[in-house]
């Protein structure tokens, strides 16, 4: 290897351009070969000079919360995941299971709501604001049963052709999680997937994706309202 | 060594040794810093929140394998995130776009590149070595390491042969060494 490809090589390092494989390779090589080393590191500690331009960004208070709370289960073996069957249904399937819940929603959501018993409060509620000019849009309760019930406060429709679909992030591992599609936001329940107890400050979004839902089951449409949850105290 | 980040491998000790408050501390310092490094690659806030979120988690587990011998500690903590937001960015099923939205977020990276260029020290070298550059190979590079693009998507961005683009950052990093050196 000649000194020009192993600049060029600890240049693609540097710049991030390396799959996993390749990474692994250059580090391997990198091990033994100190020049090659030195290379990386010299560049890589000058380009450190561009990540330092950024402006500090706000970010969500709850985010040094949801890093603690992490840390105890780090050593844990047992991590919350999501029951597969739930993730690996067909989107045809999906989309049946979804639009059946949706209907049994509008069916009995309305009657469950006006009975209104007191086992019936919220475990978060979140609202959720427009991404256009941060108003608030829509406010979800979610319940210890895995349901949840959308309240807007502004009108949300998709066109045609699209569908809105809400969301929610449990945690990092388990990414992003579909709770249901629909076509225009209006005060309902929906049935969600089995998932851990509501937290506070997990996300909740609505993103216009193409119907009958996201093609890869994680969110790929833009985001139109959003929201970190809070605790409902008793 | 900066006094900044004498606290900063100082605090990194002390988590190593397991205290949560150091890591606290350290959060409290740096996360602002890295949720707009993370966002300039991943382009969502919540998604930079989370690549912060798991590089905290990954710097609690990781603080004993710290060794300043091989870098500061800024830049221990800064490849963290970095790392963490480029895998993000190359799982696709998570940053997959609509083509609509594709044009806006790869203009607002050429927004970010133009910004972070401008806003180096006229005094650091790397200002001047970049400078020296032609303009396609110095956007090429900042493209690369300033928003976490690939070849591919550089070739896209600036509407050149994908071939081209591998022999601009080729030769442009190799310049750019030389020249740091």
């Amino acid at each position: 290897m000649t000194r020009e490809d192993k600049l060029a090589l600890a240049g693609d390092y540097v710049l991030g351009l390396l799959d996993d494989a390749e990474r692994h390779d250059f580090e391997q090589q990198a091990a033994t070969d100190t020049e090659l080393a030195e290379m990386a590191r010299d560049l890589g500690e000058r380009m450190m000079a561009l990540d330092d331009t950024v402006t500090p960004a706000a970010y969500d208070p709850g985010l040094w919360a949801r890093i603690e709370q992490r840390l105890g289960a780090v050593s844990a073996p047992n991590v919350t995941t999501l029951r597969p069957a739930r993730r690996t249904m067909a989107p045809a399937q999906r989309w049946l299971a979804l639009a059946a819940s949706v209907v049994v929603a509008l069916g009995l959501g309305y009657v469950a709501g006006q009975i209104q018993r007191p086992s019936e409060q919220p475990t978060v509620v979140a609202v959720l604001l427009n991404q256009t000019d941060s108003s608030p849009a829509v406010i979800v309760e979610a319940f210890a049963d895995d349901s949840l019930r959308l309240m807007p406060l502004e009108a949300l429709a998709a066109p045609a052709g699209q569908v809105l679909q809400v969301w929610t992030l449990p945690d990092a591992q388990t990414g992003p999680v579909s709770l249901g599609t629909l076509q225009v936001a209006q005060d309902l329940r929906l049935t969600g997937p089995d998932l851990p107890l509501p937290q506070a400050g997990q996300l909740y979004e609505i993103t216009l994706e193409p119907a009958p839902g996201s093609p890869t089951g994680k969110p790929t449409g833009p985001i139109l309202v959003k929201g970190f949850a809070k605790a409902v105290s008793p | 060594m900066a006094p900044q980040d004498r606290d900063t491998a100082a605090l990194i000790r002390r988590i190593a040794a397991g205290e949560q408050t150091a890591l606290a501390e350290l959060f409290a310092a740096e996360a602002g810093r890295l949720v707009a490094i993370a966002r300039r690659i991943v382009r969502r806030q919540d998604l930079a929140e989370e690549v912060v979120q798991d590089a905290f988690v990954a710097v609690w587990q990781r603080a004993g394998q710290f060794d300043m011998a091989r870098g500061s500690a800024g830049a221990w903590l800064t490849t963290i995130v970095r790392n963490r937001a480029l895998n993000l960015l190359r799982d696709s099923s998570r940053t997959d776009y609509h083509d609509g939205e594709t044009l806006a977020a790869l203009g607002d990276r050429n927004a970010d590149v133009t910004n972070a260029f401008d806003a180096l020290a006229e005094r650091d070298a790397l200002k001047a070595c970049l400078r020296g550059l032609d303009e396609a190979k110095r956007r090429a590079i900042l493209l690369c390491y300033v928003t976490g693009l690939n070849h591919g998507e550089v070739a896209a961005t600036l509407n050149a042969p994908l071939g081209t683009v591998k022999a601009w950052i080729r030769r442009g990093t190799i310049a750019l060494q030389e020249c740091l050196s």
